[in-house]
């Protein structure tokens, strides 16, 4: 995962591949990354800064912004506590199916969004045997907010556990044992132990799980409806003001999204320097 | 507190790790279970410590049964391999970490439990490190602290898996010592595990020999060394000359065909002789308090091996070449029998 610290001077590359290369890539960069980057700001206050201020304090605007966030506030959390569960489960016990697990919390990188949400549909939608108990019993899943958070969970399913797994493997259970000897509980050993030990690493899952909560387009469009400030989150609602012509509002919307994007890839920078210095040891190997 | 384990049988998944063990360790005592790798040895003290719970048997401390006894209630201090320390906590913390955990009304107040670590931290000679972090000590010294931690939940029990085993070997005779230094000191009773038998032999006061998940042998050291009950032990406690009946009888005065004479190399005794089909020397060694000579004998298929004392040496002035004739001051007998049952 890491670098070689020092470079043998053997396998230099000769100036003019070096400069060739760092060429490319800072120009594939620039063209993908960072002038998109610069066109949603751009286009987002081309119309001056009061069109832009209106454009993410209107009524609907608003609403997008609160679902998205009530959703990340459920799903992150739920899969937080799902993901240290599951990573303790793997990498401490031995059971029959523990394979199969592995594999299952996969499963949502493997599927397409859109499916993801498309078995919600089919599973808790009107056709299914499931969905008319629901309805006559006034449970609204589909196309309601409990709808968009089952998806959104089920897309950033295997950040944390993704990310938690290889290093509770490589950390080993010694300490927890020690921990055992010395009359640590279950609960303190967890508080003491485990959590400061896998602390950074968790923290980097559930950067990224919320991330990608917060962003999610294909399967929250599947199942959401597109409900006007109902059930429009704020990936959502760019689509709809771009599918309006509205390409100001669109973009000044987008540029929200943008920002935390930005504020989470540099919270995600430095706890990924903090977890490089706090396991030196690891580091090394 | 003494430790009885009664017929104690373990297994990892289709290997066999204990295989029926008695072992009884008495208050106050420092006992070593030596063994090869995979011996069981390390099991052995996990079903102690209450890591591991037996298949079959039942561990009692002071005759109560303890074998289902979850291993934080043991109160058993264990000082791991590799220590196990808590890399994000101070010294002080790692050895404060067991009051911490306790329940309210057993956890001891602020004052007192910096009165308490402190002392722990002076015990192990560490009492001005307190504030860096593991990762900043050497081996010694985290070895050290492991062993401050084990003691400061106050254990009547104190295990310890190969302690010195990830150390240098200047570090590790110091440590040896003052380990022993420190037992004499506060009595508590010590299971220590090891594949090293002059630390075995240093250490404790009693050893327990352990082959393939049972104990061959149960004794003091001078027992172990002088009447060792296997060719197991026997070769185990280190080098050894097996001697068919051609060469013994005349020495041992033992007619058995099947009686194998072990001779220790410095029980061996090498004098020139001009039988020419007898032993031949093949090298001499300087050691340099000791000479290592290695001898072949046609009816040999290892080498004799004799060490002898520089000044003994030099008496005989052997070399390479010369043939000699073989005795022992000292040697136990074993049959066949016994061996190939092993």
């Amino acid at each position: 995962m890491n670098a070689p610290r020092r470079h043998s001077t053997a396998l230099r590359d000769p100036a003019w591949l070096r400069t060739l290369l760092l060429t490319i890539a800072l120009a594939f960069v620039a063209l993908f990354l960072v002038l998109p980057l610069i066109a949603v700001f751009g286009y987002a206050i081309e119309k001056g800064f009061d069109v832009y201020l209106a454009s993410v304090t209107d009524e609907d605007a608003r609403s997008a912004i609160r679902l998205t966030l009530l959703v990340a506030a459920i799903s992150v959390p739920a899969n937080t506590i799902f993901g240290v569960a599951a990573a303790w489960l793997i990498t401490r016990f031995t059971f029959s199916g523990k394979n199969l697990l592995v594999s299952l919390i996969d499963l949502p990188f493997a599927v397409s969004p859109v499916i993801a949400g498309l078995i919600y549909v089919l599973l808790f939608g009107a056709q299914s045997s499931l969905g008319s108990w629901l309805i006559a019993h006034d449970i609204k899943i589909i196309f309601a907010v409990p709808g968009i958070v089952l998806a959104t969970t089920f897309v950033t399913f295997p950040f944390v556990a993704r990310e938690l797994i290889p290093l509770m493997q490589a950390q080993g259970s010694e300490e927890e044992q020690a921990a055992l000897t010395l009359g640590a509980g279950g609960w303190s050993m967890f508080w003491r132990v485990v959590l400061p030990k896998i602390g950074w690493g968790l923290a980097y899952g559930v950067i990224l799980c919320n991330a990608r909560a917060i962003g999610e387009f294909g399967a929250v469009s599947v199942v959401s409806g597109h409900i006007r400030g109902v059930t429009n989150t704020m990936p959502l609602h760019v689509e709809i003001l771009y599918n309006e012509y509205n390409r100001t509002a669109a973009f000044a919307v987008a540029s929200l999204l943008a920002l935390l994007a930005l504020a989470t890839l540099a919270v995600k920078q430095l706890v990924g320097w903090r977890m490089r210095r706090a396991e030196p040891e690891h580091d090394a190997a | 507190m003494s430790i009885e384990l009664t017929d104690i049988a373990y297994r990892y998944a289709d290997v066999i790790a204990i295989d029926g063990i008695d072992l009884s360790i008495e208050s106050g005592e420092l006992l070593a279970l030596l063994g090869p790798s995979g011996c069981g040895k390390t099991t052995l003290l996990r079903v102690i410590a209450g890591l591991e719970f037996p298949d079959r048997g039942t561990v009692r401390f002071e005759g109560r049964d303890v074998t289902q006894v979850a291993a934080r209630k043991r109160h058993v201090g264990l000082v791991f391999q590799h220590y196990a320390l808590f890399n994000h906590l101070t010294v002080f913390e790692n050895v404060a970490f067991g009051l911490r955990v306790r329940r309210f009304w057993r956890r001891p107040r602020r004052a007192e439990l910096k009165r308490r670590v402190s002392e722990l931290l002076d015990l192990v000679q560490l009492g001005e490190l307190a504030r860096r972090y593991p990762a900043q000590l050497s081996g010694g010294q985290r070895q050290r602290v492991a062993l401050a931690r084990a003691l400061a939940v106050e254990p009547e029990i104190l295990l310890l898996d190969e302690p010195f085993g990830a150390l240098d070997a200047r570090v590790r005779g110091e440590l040896r010592r003052w380990l022993r230094g420190l037992h004499d000191r506060i009595h508590v009773t010590s299971v220590f595990v090891t594949h090293d038998q002059e630390e075995a032999f240093e250490l404790a006061d009693r050893i327990a020999v352990m082959n393939k998940g049972r104990i061959e042998q149960l004794a003091d050291p001078q027992t172990l060394y002088t009447q060792p009950a296997s060719p197991f032990v026997c070769r185990f406690l280190g080098e050894v000359n097996e001697l068919p009946v051609a060469l013994h009888e005349r020495w041992t005065g033992v007619r058995d065909a099947d009686a194998i004479a072990f001779v220790r190399p410095h029980d061996l005794e090498l004098t020139p002789s001009r039988n020419t089909d007898a032993a031949r020397i093949e090298s001499v060694r300087d050691l340099g308090a000791t000479v290592r000579i290695e001898a072949r004998h046609p009816a040999l298929l290892a080498p004799l091996i004799g060490i002898q004392e520089r000044g003994r040496f030099a008496e005989n002035a052997l070399e390479p070449g010369q043939s000699v004739a073989i005795a022992a001051r000292q040697w136990v007998i074993f049959r066949t029998g016994d061996i190939t049952s092993r």
